[in-house]
């Protein structure tokens, strides 16, 4: 097999097909290393039968057990995705706040080809223009509530580039990927009009929410209120020619096999039907999946060699002019580490300073929820119909004592089939599903049915997605004795929110309850359950994972420099959700993709 | 090669092999139950995902009339060689084809190299129950993988599958199923009056071609929506670690009841008298149940509603839910008043025969 390429990826998910795809154009040889399947939509498959499948059991299948020693929840059950990594075979370890750990399902991207944008909803936002200037922003404000020593000062991270400098590659990552939403009203400026293809029609659960964030913003806002628009999604509702995708009916792409489902049909824009398989036959470009790298090898400021383990564990190596490591943020970072521990010279140069894995971030999140008057079929329907903007202005932070916003959408898909009603009963995340079932006994025969006359195709919760607060304690580690089937010690994930994180949730909770209740309109029938956040679970991470190798202008404050380079390295660059300084105010995966663009752009002149 | 054998993609084989044999670590990480610790089995994710048993989109010269793909599974046997001794030639024999004419399995190439992994798919009829052997380098071996054995009355062990929907008893005897069939109207709806209503509405109202056509794949329709054959399925396959729980549990419940009522058969003794187990059940209480071979029946009690709640709402490929009734009865249940469509309507997502998706095909 060949052994020499112009660039090497690690990683085929947001952060490094862009890249992957723009150097294949350009007529570089490109090899790709994914970890984990191949697994292509009907369309391309010889015998029209994809291996992503509408089955309740795959996105959360069938019961295992932890069977790792010496962990709090040793024995327990789990149930994750077919395209999860086994948790026996290479867990994250969480640490938790009084130093027992415990394996989580939390925070795993999908192990496929397309990562992450396999499994995703789909929620496609961009950060705004305030999300790349936190500390400037931040610079000579009173102290915020929670924070009486400034940590936000402290800790917060001007972007070395601006929302100006990202938006063509906002633009650029909208149109080649495959989005369907709508630019008004959003609070970002949008440089070319057409980067969206038109929304489909909302599930009509969603008017209760459409109504509910007008009258928030009037409330806040009465004589500019920040209107709602449709969240973007990455979801075709038409032909989509730079990807060549067809879309013959709109209508069949509102399905509730979603949110961590890989789509047979391949409407959802996954990296693979968009990017990866657009340039699949260029002779320059070449993936193999199945193929997990172990280490990067060293040689004076070069990468030289990159070793991986073929899909049947044979050991083998590749070279590669530029190396990209972007396998997310949690698993990069690990394989930085384990090549630092491998060689001296690798870990002197990717440990110029203390700050690999450190300042490691997800999102602050949460919401409220509630039972609508009526009764909808939820099964039609994408992750997520409206969002608005109306939390993350200027204005509002300031009048809310925070030191960054957030958006917030209302969820559509969620709870829609049968099984994930039943299993998210009370469930507080991946790690505990059925077990809020299994606790109420009373949920059986007439008990079960008015369980489900109460609930089904009646649930609609309202999301905040915001920015968790910078910490240096907050990071990804080795662990010190927990090896994955490779016998390679696994992710220890360190992590606790700050008081004003919990603060800041407390207040986005307020504003989506806020909307559920104005978008009740005084309705008595209309069931208000509850809102809250994640401020209670500090090993909640939204699979958004982010940080570690933060990027910047000053070398002895960030591991990488404006272009996702490595400092020490001529050849070495990261370009995952590992790079972000600060998490942003939205799901990452747009900001990811738009990155490695903009990346791709300073690599293409250097090969 | 056989007209009911073909070459799968190597792709496809390798997406499996990876994920779930390849591994350095030999610790019984995957052992749930101690018979299975000292096993291969044990120490491989997933183990029961051999051989893979997948929908058919054709490949085999036996079936190759697209209509009636949906009667069948492909399925696809993999054999790894030890690191130690590659094989020169792998085969298969096995009851779903002439048993004694071994069937070649082929080296899965990655790239342009080999790799240690072997397969062969074959075309078979979905509800069957078959056993198969491989033959390494002219001996004969089970598949040292898959947990699943069945062992003959000459009491040779074989390797053993079924394909979708197999309405064979698999792990679970007459008694036990018919035991559970009443724990499970404790649980599900279908058997609440509501539920037994819609049932033998949706069982009667049809004619005899419609029930031919619709509901070819509705085995055990007569066991409510068929929960208990899903959990029959699982527990020979994805969940087998949790037969030992019903296997002791069901008997001890049996004791119960015989105490309760010692004039009936147990599986025929009133629903006031499993009623009053189920509740004693959740309080983890039971009269008469022997804890030191159980210790808890409420955690039995939760396996169990677990599973039969996932056998009435999951794929029929699974066992249960025949025919789509769990997701039909959700379907006939919510309706929008004005226009009288129903505000479940699942078949539009779900292939066809079972749904009616236009494009999706399973």
């Amino acid at each position: 097999m060949k052994t020499d390429f112009d660039i090497v990826i690690i990683g085929s998910g947001a952060g490094g097909a862009p890249i992957a795809y723009e150097m294949a154009k350009a007529g570089k040889s490109v090899l790709v290393l994914e970890k984990g399947p191949l697994i292509r939509p009907q369309y391309q498959c010889a015998n029209q039968r994809s291996s992503f499948k509408r089955d309740e059991l795959i996105s959360d299948g069938m019961e295992k057990r932890l069977t790792l020693p010496g962990l709090t929840n040793t024995g327990a059950s789990f149930y994750s995705s077919h395209v999860e990594p086994d948790l026996n075979d290479e867990p994250h370890i969480y640490r938790a706040p009084d130093g027992s750990d415990r394996a989580t399902i939390e925070g795993y991207t999908a192990q496929v080809v397309g990562g992450g944008t396999q499994h995703y909803g789909g929620v496609s936002l961009r950060y705004t223009p305030l999300d790349f200037r936190l500390q400037s922003f931040n610079a000579g404000r009173p102290s915020l509530p929670g924070d009486p020593g400034d940590d936000v000062k402290r800790n917060a991270r001007d972007w070395p580039i601006s929302y100006d400098d990202m938006e063509p590659y906002y633009c650029k990552a909208e149109k080649l990927v495959g989005l369907n939403g709508q630019q008004a009203n959003q609070q970002k400026p949008f440089s070319q009009p057409d980067t969206y293809q038109p929304p489909l029609n909302p599930n009509p659960i969603s008017q209760f929410a459409f109504k509910g964030m007008q009258a928030l913003a009037a409330i806040l806002d009465p004589s500019h209120p920040i209107e709602p628009y449709r969240t973007p999604l990455a979801v075709i509702t038409r032909d989509h020619e730079p990807s060549n995708r067809k879309m013959p009916n709109p209508e069949e792409a509102k399905t509730s096999f979603v949110n961590r489902y890989g789509d047979p049909l391949g409407f959802k824009s996954s990296t693979w039907v968009a990017l990866l398989s657009p340039v699949a036959g260029l002779a320059n470009f070449e993936i193999r999946c199945n193929c997990v790298v172990t280490r990067l090898q060293s040689n004076g400021a070069k990468v030289d060699r990159v070793y991986y383990l073929d899909p049947g564990g044979k050991e083998q190596y590749v070279t590669g002019k530029i190396v990209v490591v972007a396998c997310s943020a949690i698993e990069s970072v690990r394989l930085l580490k384990l090549s630092g521990t491998l060689d001296s010279n690798f870990g002197n140069r990717i440990n110029q300073n203390d700050l690999l894995g450190k300042y490691f971030l997800t999102n602050c999140f949460g919401g409220a929820s509630a039972l609508v008057p009526g009764r909808f079929d939820k099964s039609h329907s994408l992750d997520a119909d409206w969002a608005t903007d109306c939390c993350a202005t200027q204005s509002f932070l300031e009048s809310h004592r925070l030191w960054a916003g957030a958006a917030i959408y209302n969820n559509t898909s969620d709870q829609a089939l049968p099984l994930s009603l039943l299993r998210t009963h009370f469930a507080e995340d991946l790690d505990s599903l059925w077990d809020g079932f299994i606790a109420d006994t009373a949920l059986r025969a007439q008990g079960l049915i008015d369980f489900l006359d109460q609930q089904f195709g009646r649930g609609l919760s309202v999301s905040f997605m915001a920015n968790q607060l910078p910490q240096k304690d907050n990071r990804i580690e080795l662990h010190p004795r927990i090896t994955d089937k490779w016998n390679r010690p696994v992710a220890y994930i360190i992590k606790n929110w700050h008081p004003h994180d919990a603060y800041l949730m407390d207040t986005m909770a307020e504003q989506c309850g806020q909307v559920l209740k104005l978008g009740a309109g005084g309705d008595p029938t209309f069931l208000f359950l509850g809102q809250g956040s994640v401020k209670d679970s500090p090993l909640r991470i939204a699979n958004h994972i982010l940080g570690g190798a933060r990027f910047g202008n000053d070398r002895s404050d960030t591991v990488l420099d404006k272009n996702c380079r490595a400092w020490d390295f001529d050849n070495l660059y990261v370009t995952d959700g590992a790079f972000m300084p600060t998490s942003g105010g939205a799901n990452p995966t747009n900001t990811i993709e738009a990155n490695s663009f903009r990346v791709a752009d300073q690599l293409r002149s250097l090969i | 090669m056989s007209s009911r054998s073909f070459l799968p993609e190597p792709q496809y084989v390798l997406n499996f092999c990876t994920k779930y044999l390849a591994r350095d670590n030999t610790d019984a990480r995957h052992a749930f139950t101690d018979e299975a610790k000292g096993t291969l089995s044990g120490t491989i994710a997933e183990a029961w995902q051999f051989p893979i048993v997948d929908t058919y989109g054709g490949g085999a010269a036996a079936v190759a009339n697209p209509k009636d793909f949906d009667r069948y599974n492909q399925v696809t046997f993999v054999f790894r060689e030890p690191a130690s001794s590659p094989a020169k030639s792998v085969g298969i024999i096995g009851t779903f084809q002439n048993l004694y004419e071994p069937e070649p399995l082929t080296r899965v190439p990655f790239g342009d190299e080999g790799t240690p992994f072997w397969a062969a798919s074959f075309v078979i009829p979905k509800q069957q129950l078959h056993r198969y052997r491989f033959v390494v380098d002219g001996v004969v071996q089970n598949d040292p993988v898959n947990p699943q054995t069945l062992t003959l009355p000459t009491g040779k062990v074989w390797s053993r599958f079924f394909t979708q929907e197999c309405a064979e008893n698999l792990v679970l005897e007459d008694w036990e199923q018919n035991i559970l069939s009443r724990m499970v109207e404790q649980m599900a709806p279908f058997r609440t009056q509501d539920g037994q209503r819609f049932l033998d509405q949706y069982y009667t109202y049809l004619d005899n071609s419609a029930k031919q056509t619709t509901f070819e794949h509705a085995y055990r329709f007569d066991e409510s929506v068929g929960e208990v054959a899903f959990i029959d399925n699982i527990l020979a396959r994805e969940e087998h670690h949790r037969l030992v729980d019903y296997k002791i549990c069901i008997s001890l419940i049996k004791q119960v009841l015989r105490q309760r009522n010692p004039y009936e058969e147990p599986e025929l003794i009133s629903k006031e008298i499993y009623n009053s187990l189920y509740t004693e059940m959740a309080t983890d209480k039971v009269d008469g149940w022997d804890t030191s071979k159980y210790q808890s029946p409420l955690f039995f009690l939760n396996l169990l509603r677990r599973h039969a709640c996932t056998g009435a709402f999951s794929h029929p490929k699974y066992g249960g839910n025949s025919a789509g009734s769990g997701w039909a009865y959700l379907q006939e249940r919510y309706t929008d008043p004005q226009s009288g469509n129903s505000l479940f309507q699942w078949r539009d997502a779900v292939e066809k025969p079972l749904g009616n998706s236009a494009d999706y095909l399973g």
